[in-house]
C-alpha cells in the first residue's frame, strides 16, 4: 500500500495516534490574554478535519510568572484560568478523533523582561542570550523549586483541562537544555560541571511531574540534536542525554530538532527556509533514535508525502512533524488518504509565517489565506447556490489566480487573462533569485488547480475593454498588478537605470560593476543583490534602511547576509538614491545619508532600481463608469467578511467591478490573495 | 419406381434413421459413461425435461428472438416430422389431418432451415463451420423432400405426373436430410443435439439452476475428498475425472459461440476460448484430436496440436494451462451460454488439480497463495494493520462476546489507501445515519475467495474455519460488506460449512439507508456525469442489479449505461485470481472495459469493488485511448457527495 507508514498507528502512553505525520509545536501568536479562544481553536480543529491525529499546539507555552509571553502570544501555563480554555480546545479536536497535547516550558533568558510583570530573567549562569537580548541574572535555588513547582503545576492544569499530553520543551535553548548546555551554565554547584550536574535540573522536572500527574498521562520532551555551536552541545552529547531521559521512564516521547538558536545565525536553521535542503537535520533524529526506546518525532524541512513515507519507512523516525506543510494546507493528510497528494498546496518555506512571529505578529501563510481565520474564511470553497455567473478576470499573478479558483469552486463561469505566455506575475519574478526557486511552487499548485477546476485561461493576450465587455462579465475583477515604480530623477528615460524586473527577466544584462538601489528593503532588493553577484558583477547594495533587507524576517534575513558576504556585496544603509547622471560610458549615482544629510557619489556601469511597483489602473479607469458599482469595492463589507451588496445588481444586465492585489495598491502575495479570497468567497 | 420411393422409402428411411438414432444413443452414452459416477441423479429427472425445455433454457435462449424463433420453427419442424412419419409410415395411418400436420410440420423445419442459412450465410466468427455448414441443408433437403414426398403419398398431388428426376432427387434430398439429422449420435448431427441437450436438461450439475426461472447457482461447490481420494486428485486431471453428467453437459455445446463473444479474456486475444475450451473436452471424451473443430481458435494456439483421450492428461495434452489462468470466473460465458454449460466449475476443476496436486501455479498467485498462508492477507500486510483505516473515526471493534447491529467487514480493502476511502465513508455514513456498527477484530481473514478461485481449497477451507469461529464469537443481525467477493464468500459459499448470514453489500445497505430516510440526499449531484460498472460477483453471481441503479438515481442526475451492462457487464479483469496469473494478450482486459465506458462520454465511472477499483483506477491513457480517461469512484463516494457528508 503507498504510505503504509504514514497510516500505521501509533499508541504513544495512552494516546492513539492514528497516523503518523503530526503538527509539531510552533509559537501561534493567536492567543488572546494568554488563552486559547476562538481562532485559535478553529486554526487547530481544522487540521483534525483535515485528517490529522495528533497536534502539539502552544510552542513555548510558559509555566511561570519570571517568563514572560506577551509578545508572541503565547499561551500562559502560569494560571488556572487557562484550564476551561485549553478544555474547549481538547473537545474541538476530540469531537474529530483527533489528539491534542501542548508545549509547557521556562524560557530563562530566551526572552525579554519588558512585559507584564517586568520580571528579572534567569538562567544558570546569568549568561544573556543574544537573539532576544536577554539580559538575565543567575538563577538561585530556591527559584530553581519554584519553577520545578511551576512546571508540576502548569503540566496538572493542562492534565486537568482533558488535553492529551504534554511536551516539555529542552529545545532552543529554554531553561532546560540551558541548564544542558555548557555555553550558558558555567555553575560549579550540583547544577554545573558534569553532564549529569547539568542534567539535574531537567531529571528534576520531569521527577516532580511524573510524581503529580502519574505514569499514564503523556509527558514527552522536546530537545535539540546539535546546537552546532562550538561551545554547545553536540550530537554525541545530545544523544547521550536523551538515552539518559529516556532511561529514566519518565519521557514517553523525544521530539528532536537540529540547530541551536540563540544565535541570529543559528535561528535561520530551526525552521529551514526555502534555501536549506529538505529535511536537512533528520539525520540528528535519526541518531538519538538509535539511542533511546521512546517514539522519536522530527520536523525541520518535511514537506511532502513522500518524504515523510521515506522517514518513517527508513526508521529514522517514528512520527513525523509537518507543521508548516500544514499551516499551507490543513487537509493534507485527507488528501495523501484520498490519493490527492497532488491537489497539496505544499509549503515553499517562504517562512513568512515564521518570519511574522518572530515580529511578534500572528502567524499567517503566505500562500493561503484562509489559515487562521477559519471562523470567516473557507479553506474549502463551498458552492454557491446562487446563480451561475460570469466573471471575468484580468491578471494571472496571485491575486488574480486566487480570484479564478474560489469564483470557479463557487461553481461560476471564469475566463482568466494573462498577458504573459504563463500565470505568476511578479512571483515568477521572485523565484529566479539564487535558493528561491522554490517561490515557484506557489504558482505550480494554482496552475495544477486551474488545471483541474477546467478554468479558461487565456495566456499571452493582453484585453482591453472591448475585450472584457464582449465576454459579457456579471463580474469583472481586475488583478493586473503594478509596474516598477522608477522615479523620475532617477533618468529612467534617459537610459540612466534598469529596473530590477529587467535584470531578472534577462532583458538586461547585468554590467561588470552595478550599484542597486533598493527602497524596499524587502527579499527582493537583496534577492537581486544575490542574483547579479552570482553572475560575477561587483555589486553595492544602498538601502535608505538601517539595514539591507531590513523588512525581512528573522529566518530569512541570515541567509541572505551568508550568501551576500560571501559574494563581496557591499552593504550600504542609511543612504538615499538621489541622481544619476552620466560620465563618458560610466553612470554617477549620488547618494544621500539619511542622517548627515551629506551626498557621496559612486561611478559605475550600471544602476538597477528596486523600489516597489506603483498599480496598473487603466482597465480600472477605462471601466469603473461603466460598471453598475463604479468600481467602488464596499470595504466594509469586506473588513466584515460580508458579500458585497452590489452583487445583486449583476444578475439582470451589465458588471460589477471590483479590484485585488497591488493594481490597487503594493501589497506582498499573502495580501494578494486574501484580497482574492474574502471578496470572492461570496461570490 | 416411382411407387417405392413414394411409398416405401419413406419407411425405409424411416427406420433407418431409428436404428442409427438408437446406435447413436448407445454410442453417446458409452463416450459419457467415461466420466465418473457421481451425483445420485434419478433417471426419473427425464421427465422434468420438458418444463426445464419450455421454461428454464427458453428463458435464456429467448434474449436471441431470431434464433429462439428458429429453433422453435426448425426443431419443432423436425421433431413434430418423424413422430408424425411414425403413424403414417409406420402404421398406415392415413387421414387429412395427419397428411396435413407433417406437411405442415416439414414446412415449418423448411422455414426454420431458411432462418438458419441466413444467419450462418451473415457468417458470424462466434459460429463454428465445418459440420455445423451442414445444419441448414439437412434442415432443407429434409423439409423439400419429405414435404413432397408427402403430398405425393396422400395423393394431393399426382405422383406419376412429376418426372421421375424431380421424384429422384426429392428423394435424395430426404435420404441426406434425415440422416444428417437423425443420425445424431453416430455422426454429431442435429438428433445428437437433441439426445444430448435434453438429457443435459434433466441431469444438469447444478440442479438448482431449474428451481425458479432464472434461478441462479453460482457458488463454487466443496471439493469431496473421498472422491478426490479415490481418483488420485482434488480437481480433474484428465477429462474421465469429471462426473459423467459433466461430459454430458459438454457433450450439449451446439458451438453457437455465444461464450467466446461475453468472454473478456478471449476479446483481450488472451489464450483462452470457453468454447474451445469445452470442444477439448469433448475431443478427449471422444479420443481424437481438435482438427475437426471449425470455430475460433483459442488465441495464439493453432488447431492440431492438441489431441487425446479420456484418460489423457488435460494439462497439456488437451488444454494448455495458459488457458486455465486466463480465465476471470466473470461468468460471461455461462450466463451467455443457451445450453447451460458450466465453463467455470469446469476450469476451476482443472485449477484444484494444477494447484493442490501438481502445485503448478503462475509465479505472483503463487506468492499471494503463501502470504495468505502467513499472514491471513493476499498483499502479505501485516495483520495488526487491520484496523488502520478506521482508527481515527471511531469505530468500535467486536470483542469476542459483544454484540452489535451490523458488523461491517472490511474485507482485503483495508489494507489500501484508495479503498479504506471507501470504508471510511461508508462508516461515517452509517455514523451519519445512526446505525449501531462494528468492525471484526484482527483475527479477520481473507474471505477465501481468491485462494478457492485459483483452485486452493485447502487454503479456502482454513480461512472459512478462521473466518466462522471468529463470527461465532459475535452477536450481530447482518453483515455489511463494500467488497462483493465477501458478499458472495458469505452469502453463497459458507453455508456449505454451516454459515448463515444475512449479508448486505454496501449499494444495497446505503440505499435502504436512503430509502429509510436514516440518510438524505441534500441535492442530486449535476456537475458530473455517472456510468455504473457491474462487478461480477455482485451482478452476474448475485444478480445485485438494481440496487446500485436505484442508489445512483437517487444521489446522481445524469446516468448513462454502458452496452454491456447489468448481468451482461464487462469484467473488470481482476477475478478469478487473474490480476495475479496476468496471463498476456494483445490487450488488457481492464483498458477494455474503460473504452466501454468512455463510449458513453461520462466523466466518472462508478465501481462497487474494491479490485474494480484497482483494475479500472489502474488504467493508464496513453496515445490509443479514446480520449480522456473518467475519473473511477465508488458508489460510496458519489453518496457521501449526494448527503453532504
Amino acid at each position: 500500500m503507498s504510505y503504509k507508514h504514514i497510516f500505521t498507528p501509533l499508541t504513544i502512553n495512552k494516546v492513539n495516534i492514528a497516523n503518523r505525520i503530526i503538527s509539531t509545536a510552533h509559537a501561534e501568536v493567536y492567543a488572546e490574554d494568554g488563552f486559547p479562544q476562538e481562532r485559535y481553536i478553529k486554526y487547530y480543529e481544522e487540521k483534525a478535519k483535515g485528517g490529522l491525529s495528533l497536534a502539539i499546539c502552544g510552542g513555548s507555552s510558559p509555566v511561570s510568572r519570571d517568563s514572560p509571553w506577551q509578545w508572541w502570544k503565547s499561551v500562559n501555563l502560569a494560571t488556572d484560568e487557562v484550564i476551561p480554555h485549553l478544555a474547549n480546545l481538547a473537545d474541538a479536536m476530540h469531537k474529530h478523533n483527533s489528539n491534542i497535547m501542548i508545549q509547557a516550558t521556562h524560557m530563562g533568558r530566551r526572552t525579554t523582561y519588558a512585559g507584564i510583570d517586568w520580571p528579572h530573567l534567569v538562567s544558570p549562569s546569568g549568561v544573556r542570550e543574544p537573539v532576544h537580548r536577554g539580559f538575565c541574572k543567575t538563577i538561585e535555588k530556591h527559584e530553581i523549586k519554584s519553577i520545578i513547582a511551576d512546571f508540576v503545576a502548569a503540566v496538572d492544569r493542562v492534565k486537568q483541562s482533558g488535553m492529551d499530553g504534554v511536551e516539555i520543551s529542552a529545545a532552543h535553548q529554554h531553561l532546560i537544555d540551558q541548564f544542558w548546555s555548557p555555553r550558558s551554565n558555567k555553575r560549579t554547584d550540583e547544577y554545573g560541571g558534569s553532564l549529569e550536574n547539568r542534567m539535574r535540573f531537567g531529571k528534576q522536572v520531569f521527577e516532580a511531574v511524573r510524581e503529580k500527574v502519574g505514569k499514564d498521562f503523556c509527558v514527552g520532551l522536546r530537545m535539540c540534536g546539535d546546537e552546532f555551536h562550538p561551545d554547545g552541545l553536540d550530537h554525541d552529547t545530545l544523544k547521550d542525554i536523551a538515552q539518559a531521559m529516556s532511561e529514566t521512564k519518565m519521557v514517553d516521547f523525544i521530539s528532536v530538532v537540529g540547530s541551536g538558536a540563540d544565535t541570529h545565525n543559528t535561528l535561520a536553521n530551526c525552521m529551514p527556509p526555502m534555501a536549506l535542503p529538505p529535511e536537512p537535520f533528520v539525520h540528528l533524529a535519526a541518531g538519538i533514535r538509535s539511542r533511546v526506546n521512546v517514539p522519536v518525532m522530527h520536523a525541520q524541512g518535511v514537506r511532502d508525502p513522500q518524504q515523510a513515507e521515506r522517514i518513517l519507512a527508513q526508521g529514522m523516525a517514528d512520527l513525523v512533524g509537518i507543521t508548516r506543510g500544514q499551516i499551507a494546507d490543513p487537509h493534507m493528510i485527507n488528501k495523501i488518504r484520498e490519493g490527492q497528494e497532488t491537489r497539496i498546496k505544499q509549503c515553499v518555506g517562504a517562512n513568512y509565517c515564521i518570519d511574522r512571529q518572530y515580529m511578534g505578529l500572528d502567524v499567517l501563510c503566505v500562500q493561503n489565506a484562509a489559515t487562521s481565520r477559519e471562523a470567516t474564511m473557507p479553506h474549502i470553497i463551498a458552492r454557491s447556490e446562487k446563480n451561475k455567473r460570469r466573471v471575468v478576470i484580468v491578471g494571472g499573478g496571485p491575486a488574480g489566480l486566487e480570484a479564478a479558483r474560489v469564483s470557479k469552486e463557487r461553481g461560476h463561469d471564469v475566463v482568466l487573462f494573462e498577458k504573459n505566455e504563463e500565470v505568476g506575475g511578479q512571483v515568477n519574478l521572485s523565484a529566479k533569485i539564487p535558493q528561491r526557486d522554490q517561490m515557484a511552487g506557489i504558482i505550480r499548485w494554482y496552475d495544477m488547480e486551474i488545471k483541474r477546476l477546467d478554468i479558461d485561461v487565456r495566456l499571452g493576450k493582453a484585453v482591453d475593454k472591448a475585450g472584457i465587455i464582449k465576454e459579457e462579465p456579471d463580474i469583472v475583477i481586475l488583478a493586473t498588478g503594478g509596474t516598477e515604480n522608477i522615479e523620475d530623477k532617477w533618468g529612467p528615460k534617459e537610459g540612466m537605470c534598469v529596473s530590477s524586473w529587467d535584470v531578472l527577466n534577462g532583458k538586461v544584462k547585468p554590467a561588470k560593476n552595478v550599484l542597486i538601489y533598493d527602497g524596499m528593503g524587502q527579499h527582493a532588493g537583496a534577492g537581486l543583490a544575490d542574483f547579479i553577484a552570482s553572475k560575477g558583477s561587483q555589486v553595492e547594495i544602498v538601502t535608505p534602511d538601517p539595514k539591507i533587507a531590513d523588512d525581512v524576517g528573522g529566518t530569512t534575513f541570515p541567509i541572505m547576509y551568508r550568501r551576500l558576504y560571501a559574494l563581496n556585496v557591499v552593504q550600504t544603509p542609511n543612504y538615499w538614491l538621489e541622481e544619476i547622471y552620466k560620465e563618458e560610458d560610466k553612470f554617477i549615482a549620488v547618494l544621500l545619508n539619511e542622517y548627515t544629510e551629506v551626498t557621496e557619489e559612486r561611478e559605475v556601469d550600471q544602476v538597477v532600481i528596486e523600489n516597489g511597483t506603483v498599480p496598473n489602473e487603466e482597465l480600472y479607469h477605462a471601466l469603473r463608469e461603466e460598471s453598475l458599482n463604479q468600481g467602488i469595492t464596499d470595504t466594509d463589507d469586506l473588513y466584515a467578511n460580508q458579500p458585497q451588496k452590489c452583487l445583486q445588481l449583476c444578475d439582470d444586465k451589465g458588471f460589477v467591478l471590483f479590484r485585488v492585489g497591488d493594481c490597487i495598491s503594493m501589497h506582498n502575495i499573502h495580501g494578494a490573495i486574501y484580497d482574492s479570497l474574502r471578496l470572492c468567497k461570496d461570490f | 419406381m416411382q411407387g417405392f420411393l413414394v411409398n416405401q422409402l419413406p419407411l425405409l428411411l424411416l427406420g433407418i434413421a431409428l436404428l442409427g438414432f438408437t446406435a447413436g444413443v448407445i454410442k453417446r452414452i458409452g463416450l459419457w459413461r467415461q466420466g465418473r459416477h457421481d451425483q445420485a441423479l434419478k433417471l426419473s429427472n427425464i421427465f422434468f425435461i420438458p418444463k426445464r425445455y419450455l421454461v428454464d433454457l427458453h428463458h435464456i435462449v429467448a434474449r436471441d428472438t431470431y434464433i429462439a424463433n428458429t429453433h422453435i420453427a426448425a426443431a419443432g419442424g423436425v421433431v413434430a416430422s418423424v413422430l408424425l412419419m411414425i403413424p403414417i409410415y409406420g402404421f398406415g395411418l392415413t387421414n387429412f389431418y395427419l397428411y396435413m400436420a407433417l406437411f405442415l410440420a416439414t414446412f415449418s423445419a423448411f422455414i426454420g432451415g431458411i432462418f438458419v442459412w441466413r444467419r450462418r450465410s451473415g457468417r458470424p466468427s462466434r459460429l463454428s463451420r465445418g459440420k455445423w455448414n451442414g445444419v441448414p441443408i439437412a434442415l432443407l433437403s429434409f423439409s423439400i423432400g419429405f414435404g413432397f414426398l408427402t403430398l405425393f403419398q396422400s395423393g394431393y398431388i399426382n405422383a406419376n405426373s412429376v418426372s421421375i428426376i424431380s421424384i429422384v432427387v426429392l428423394s435424395a434430398l430426404a435420404t441426406l436430410g434425415i440422416f444428417e439429422i437423425a443420425g445424431g449420435g453416430l455422426l454429431n448431427r442435429p438428433f445428437k443435439h437433441l439426445l444430448s441437450g435434453s438429457l443435459h436438461l434433466a441431469f444438469h450439475p447444478r440442479q438448482a439452476r431449474f428451481k425458479s426461472k432464472g434461478a441462479l447457482s453460482t457458488d463454487l461447490k466443496p471439493v469431496d475428498w473421498e472422491v478426490a481420494k479415490e481418483i488420485g486428485t482434488p480437481g480433474v486431471k484428465s477429462v474421465k475425472d469429471f462426473a459423467w453428467n459433466r461430459l454430458l453437459s459438454f457433450d450439449a455445446c451446439i458451438e453457437c459461440g455465444k461464450c467466446e463473444t461475453a468472454c473478456p479474456a478471449f476479446a483481450a486475444e488472451q489464450p483462452l476460448n470457453p468454447k474451445k475450451l469445452i470442444q477439448d473436452f469433448v475431443a478427449g471424451m471422444e479420443n481424437r484430436n481438435d482438427l475437426a473443430y471449425a470455430g475460433s481458435p483459442t488465441p495464439g494456439i493453432p488447431l492440431g496440436e492438441h489431441g487425446g483421450n479420456s484418460s489423457s492428461p488435460i494439462i497439456s495434452d488437451l488444454v494448455e494451462e495458459d488457458t486455465i489462468w486466463s480465465c476471470t470466473s466473470c461468468r460471461a460465458c455461462v450466463q451467455e451460454c443457451p445450453m447451460m454449460i458450466e465453463h467455470v466449475d469446469a476450469i476451476i476443476d482443472v485449477r484444484r488439480d494444477l494447484t493442490m496436486r501438481r502445485g503448478n501455479i503462475p509465479e505472483t498467485t503463487a506468492e499471494a497463495l503463501e502470504n495468505l498462508r502467513q499472514t491471513d492477507n493476499i498483499g502479505g500486510n501485516d495483520p495488526k494493520q487491520r484496523a488502520n483505516w478506521s482508527l481515527d473515526l471511531g469505530v468500535a471493534m467486536l470483542k469476542d462476546g459483544e454484540k452489535t447491529d451490523v458488523l461491517f467487514w472490511p474485507g482485503e480493502a483495508a489494507f489500501e489507501l484508495k479503498h479504506q476511502k471507501t470504508l471510511r465513508l461508508v462508516a461515517q455514513l452509517m455514523q451519519k445515519a445512526g446505525i449501531e456498527f462494528a468492525i471484526p477484530d484482527l483475527r479477520e481473514a481473507d474471505i477465501g475467495d481468491f485462494a478457492r478461485r485459483v483452485g486452493e481449497e485447502v487454503l479456502f477451507e482454513t480461512m472459512v474455519k478462521k473466518n466462522m469461529d471468529l463470527l461465532s464469537n459475535y452477536t450481530f443481525n447482518k453483515i455489511v460488506t463494500a467488497d462483493p467477493h465477501v458478499y458472495h464468500s458469505l452469502k453463497n459459499e459458507y453455508s456449505s460449512y454451516g454459515g448463515d448470514y444475512q449479508i448486505f453489500h454496501h449499494t444495497e445497505f446505503l440505499l435502504q439507508m436512503l430509502e429509510e430516510g436514516k440518510i438524505s440526499v441534500k441535492e442530486k449531484i449535476s456537475d458530473r456525469t455517472y456510468t455504473y460498472h457491474d462487478p461480477c460477483y455482485l451482478g452476474r453471481y448475485n444478480s445485485v442489479v438494481d440496487a446500485p441503479r436505484a442508489l445512483l438515481a437517487m444521489t446522481v442526475e445524469n446516468i448513462t449505461e454502458m452496452d454491456k451492462s447489468g448481468m451482461n457487464s464487462r469484467c473488470c479483469g481482476w477475478g478469478g485470481g487473474a490480476a495475479f496469473s496476468d496471463i498476456p494478450g494483445k490487450r488488457r482486459i481492464p483498458d477494455m472495459r474503460m473504452e466501454d465506458a468512455q463510449q458513453t462520454k461520462v466523466d466518472t465511472l462508478v465501481v462497487s469493488c474494491p479490485n474494480c477499483m484497482t483494475m479500472l483506477d489502474g488504467v493508464v491513457a496513453t496515445s490509443e485511448s479514446l480520449g480522456p480517461l473518467p475519473e473511477v469512484v465508488d458508489i460510496a463516494e458519489v453518496t457521501a457527495r449526494a448527503v453532504a457528508l
